[in-house]
């Protein structure tokens, strides 16, 4: 990833953020500069929970180059506590360890690395509670 | 006057072991005779998506959250690592953005070999004391790095610990620290290297001994202690033999040391492991208690420190990710992908 | 919308597969001086060229349709629709828009030359624009899982079993053992399908549709232009053309078991040819996985919802039975070059129209749609041809 990127998106990626609404008061992620409910511009940031659900997962075997180093990996659907949903990897764990309706907690991972000289992705994946 | 010491703490060790009869049997080593000389019987194995900067951002949120303060009051943020995922560029810039801490603040990586965390934190107490921050957050982390088949190899473990400095709701009141420093070339490792070399047994008596000896007496001669005034004491866990000698060597008993001995499960944790066995300790202690602490950083020099425990440690020691939290939280792997994992094999 | 009408009056197509020797241009010029001879009509006559294409342009491919252009001599506008993996059905549709809005011939061309890709990585990242590319694709999700994810929905609330997916592809590659350009023109077990190891779980290895070259294009033209050019002989109808779009990311929408931008698509579509789901008799969706062709056949109201493996497993889409899906092998046996599917599924009903299809022909049929998908569904296109001479 290129620099300005992962210096635009930390903050989403590494503190996992949304916003609230402060018209329709819903939640919603990531961050957007309109609600993608009622389209109002009061809106706050708004930290995830940073617990929540496996709703699906699948392994990931071929991948984005950056990628392959971690694969296979888990990847998953999950819910968090507050509602909102995310897509994000199940690190730490097997497959067969896994179900629908897990508890998982987020944690800071590498996401990505550009070959061996370029930059670090760091974001958020998940652990089996 | 308001008390200066530790506000909170968090660790993080990663999930994955490898047993050091696995490592020996890959060199046909005698796993019972490194075992009885090294006194470990695993080692914590970063995970492939892990780093340096991951693992202390884990310890980081660790400790605001047992903390449950606000991460923008924090002034200063040091990690003390001899492996952070890049040679220029902060891994304290990222935990700073990761724990939300941003962008008030001054930060750097700081490199002494296992020493470096426990550096951080004598940098935050004199901030703090001197009121040039509120709060500061030392960070000693290492994913240590051994080359195949050289004995490091059976130790060189991972793990994080963060300590919060500051003088609101301290539950480890600083008493006193003493540093130690001379130019001693027992370990090191050059620019570009993968792997560190060593003196082998040069690394012991004019080393870490010497080092630790010193600092811990000159620490005790300061403020008048001897040390059956302490409850507990950690030192730095090559393996688990070298601090049991050397508590030994200045009259700790084994008691004293027992809580703080993670390394027989963990491996050394170079920079995070005095102080692992530090935060172990301070969830373990009681308000009253004194505790003693001195690290040991190859090069070389020692950081001694003296803490009495306060009654705001009960709040605190309920938070669950604890050391024995992540101590217990374990996957064996084999040497195979011991070896993938830890890049060795491209 | 404009009463003008529209017709396909000629198609080219390429054999689709792995064509190492070829230059990216050489299989687009050809699919499209194919497609303007069948038409019978000058090259001259053609007013426009929209072209549909994923990975042109990107990792150093050339402007194919303008190279294409070059070699058939036209100095005509050239623009490149981008609807990701469904661009070709995306560029038919803005070429059916410009023919109501009062152009009078126009050419469309879907191209793609994925076989220069031989780290699959790479396009992985160039599907990976298909999905939420930041809260997808970087998070590590690719097409394919996020497609497990949807057949682990259907699986969960409609009890859609293993074997009635694998009878999609089974059916699939059954059809395409009669269409000459199909990549794979053979037949595969179902036990092979259910006994391959899973790469995405539940998807298997021999699910996805394979990402292949291949090149289609058709000449469309008005009403009047056909009344006035007597030397086309034959032409087809389009009486539908639509396009819907959805939230991009799995994460966003409320519920994976359905295609909620097949829905409003084929719903417009219909409304435009003013029929019902049950007039239409063949159908060629988009089946680069199993679980795809069973959304669609639901989405496009063939069946009820849930009732899609069933039907499948069933016959009730196979060669001449009431709604013969995939005649053509699908993207799963005829090869998914993405650019080049959603024309190619055109020209599948063209040719059944036409009666050109010889062994794997539909007898009476009245009206064929086609639906073409990008990513997981954030954008869908359905398009409906008419055999009907005196239509509405």
């Amino acid at each position: 990833m290129e620099p300005p990127k992962i210096w635009r998106e930390r903050r989403e990626k590494y503190l996992a953020l949304g916003i609230l609404c402060q018209e329709c008061k819903k939640k919603s992620f990531p961050i957007t500069q309109y609600c993608p409910h009622c389209s109002s511009k009061n809106i706050t940031e708004l930290k995830l929970a940073q617990t929540g659900k496996i709703l699906h997962f699948t392994r990931v075997s071929q991948t984005a180059e950056e990628l392959m180093f971690y694969a296979p990996y888990i990847i998953s659907l999950v819910e968090l506590d507050d509602g909102i949903k995310v897509t994000g990897q199940i690190t730490d764990i097997k497959l067969e360890e896994l179900s629908e309706g897990t508890k998982v907690r987020m944690v800071f991972r590498v996401l990505s690395k550009n070959g061996e000289e370029g930059l670090i992705g760091y974001g958020f994946k998940f652990v089996p509670i | 006057m308001s008390k200066l010491g530790i506000v909170s703490y968090g660790t993080y060790i990663p999930k994955y072991r490898i047993s050091i009869e696995e490592i020996a049997k890959v060199w046909d080593d005698d796993p019972n005779e490194i075992i009885s000389q090294l006194q470990v019987s695993s080692k914590s194995v970063l995970g492939p998506d892990e780093d340096v900067a991951t693992m202390s951002v884990e310890a980081a949120r660790n400790t605001i959250s047992r903390w449950k303060g606000n991460p923008q009051d924090i002034g200063a943020i040091y990690v003390g690592s001899e492996s952070h995922p890049y040679a220029v560029k902060p891994s304290a810039t990222i935990v700073a953005a990761a724990i939300d801490a941003e962008k008030e603040l001054t930060a750097a990586d700081l490199e002494f070999a296992c020493k470096a965390g426990t550096a951080g934190m004598q940098m935050c107490f004199g901030l703090v004391k001197s009121e040039m921050i509120k709060f500061g957050l030392a960070i000693g982390s290492d994913d240590s790095q051994a080359k195949p088949r050289d004995p490091l190899e059976y130790t060189a473990g991972a793990g994080s610990a963060a300590f919060l400095i500051g003088k609101e709701r301290v539950v480890a009141e600083l008493e006193g620290t003493y540093s130690i420093t001379t130019d001693t070339p027992d370990f090191w490792r050059r620019e570009g290297a993968v792997f560190p070399s060593h003196g082998n047994r040069f690394t012991g008596q004019p080393a870490y001994f010497q080092h630790i000896v010193d600092a811990s007496k000159g620490l005790m001669e300061k403020l008048g202690t001897k040390p059956s005034d302490y409850n507990h004491v950690t030192f730095h866990q090559p393996n688990t033999k070298f601090p049991l000698t050397v508590a030994k060597m200045l009259g700790f008993t084994t008691d004293q040391i027992d809580i703080s001995l993670i390394c027989k499960n963990i491996g050394n944790a170079y920079s995070a492991s005095s102080m692992l066995g530090l935060a172990h300790i301070l969830n373990n202690s009681n308000p009253g208690d004194r505790i003693f602490m001195t690290s040991y950083g190859s090069g070389a020099g020692s950081d001694a420190f003296s803490f009495l425990i306060t009654d705001d440690i009960e709040a605190l020691k309920s938070y669950p990710l604890t050391v024995e939290h992540y101590i217990n939280n374990k996957e064996e792997i084999n040497y195979g992908k011991y070896s993938r994992f830890k890049g060795i094999l491209r | 919308m404009s009463k003008r009408e529209v017709y396909v009056i000629g198609y080219g197509i390429t054999k689709f597969g792995e064509h190492y020797e070829l230059n990216p241009s050489f299989s687009a010029s050809q699919a499209l001086s194919k497609a303007i001879q069948d038409a019978k009509i000058s090259k001259d006559l053609i007013q426009s060229l929209y072209f549909g294409s994923l990975v042109s342009n990107r990792n150093g491919q050339s402007y194919i349709g303008g190279e294409a252009s070059r070699e058939c001599n036209l100095n005509i506008p050239i623009t490149k629709i981008d609807v990701g993996n469904a661009s070709g059905a995306g560029a038919f549709h803005q070429a059916f828009l410009a023919i109501k809005s009062g152009l009078d011939c126009i050419a469309v061309l879907g191209t793609e030359k994925l076989s220069d890709f031989v780290n699959s990585s790479t396009l992985e990242k160039i599907l990976g624009g298909t999905i939420d590319y930041q809260w997808e694709f970087e998070q590590g999700a690719t097409l394919t899982s996020l497609y497990a994810w949807m057949t682990q929905a259907h699986m969960k609330e409609f009890n859609t079993t293993m074997e009635q997916l694998a009878s999609v592809p089974v059916k699939n590659h059954k059809n395409g053992v009669n269409n000459p350009i199909a990549q794979f023109r053979r037949e595969i077990s179902l036990k092979r399908f259910l006994d391959a190891k899973r790469i995405s779980d539940p998807i298997g290895r021999f699910d996805p549709a394979t990402h292949c070259d291949g090149s289609a294009a058709v000449v469309i033209a008005s009403k009047e232009f056909v009344e006035s050019h007597t030397e086309i002989e034959r032409k087809v109808k389009v009486v539908g053309s639509a396009q819907s779009s959805d939230k991009i990311a799995l994460h966003h929408r409320e519920n994976l078991s359905s295609l909620l931008a097949t829905q409003i698509a084929s719903k417009k579509a219909y409304e435009m040819a003013q029929i019902s789901s049950k007039d239409i008799s063949i159908a060629e969706v988009h089946d680069s996985y199993p679980i795809g062709e069973i959304l669609a056949i639901e989405d496009l109201g063939f069946f009820q919802k849930g009732d899609g493996g069933g039907a499948t497993i069933d016959g009730k889409t196979q060669l001449n039975s009431d709604i013969s899906v995939n005649t053509s092998g699908g993207l799963k046996a005829r090869g998914d070059p993405f650019g080049a599917t959603g024309i190619a599924q055109i020209i599948e009903i063209v040719q059944q129209m036409r009666k050109e299809a010889d062994e794997r022909q539909v007898d009476d049929i009245k009206y064929g749609l086609t639906q073409n998908v990008m990513g997981t569904g954030a954008s869908v296109l359905v398009n409906i041809l008419s055999n009907m001479e005196d239509d509405k």
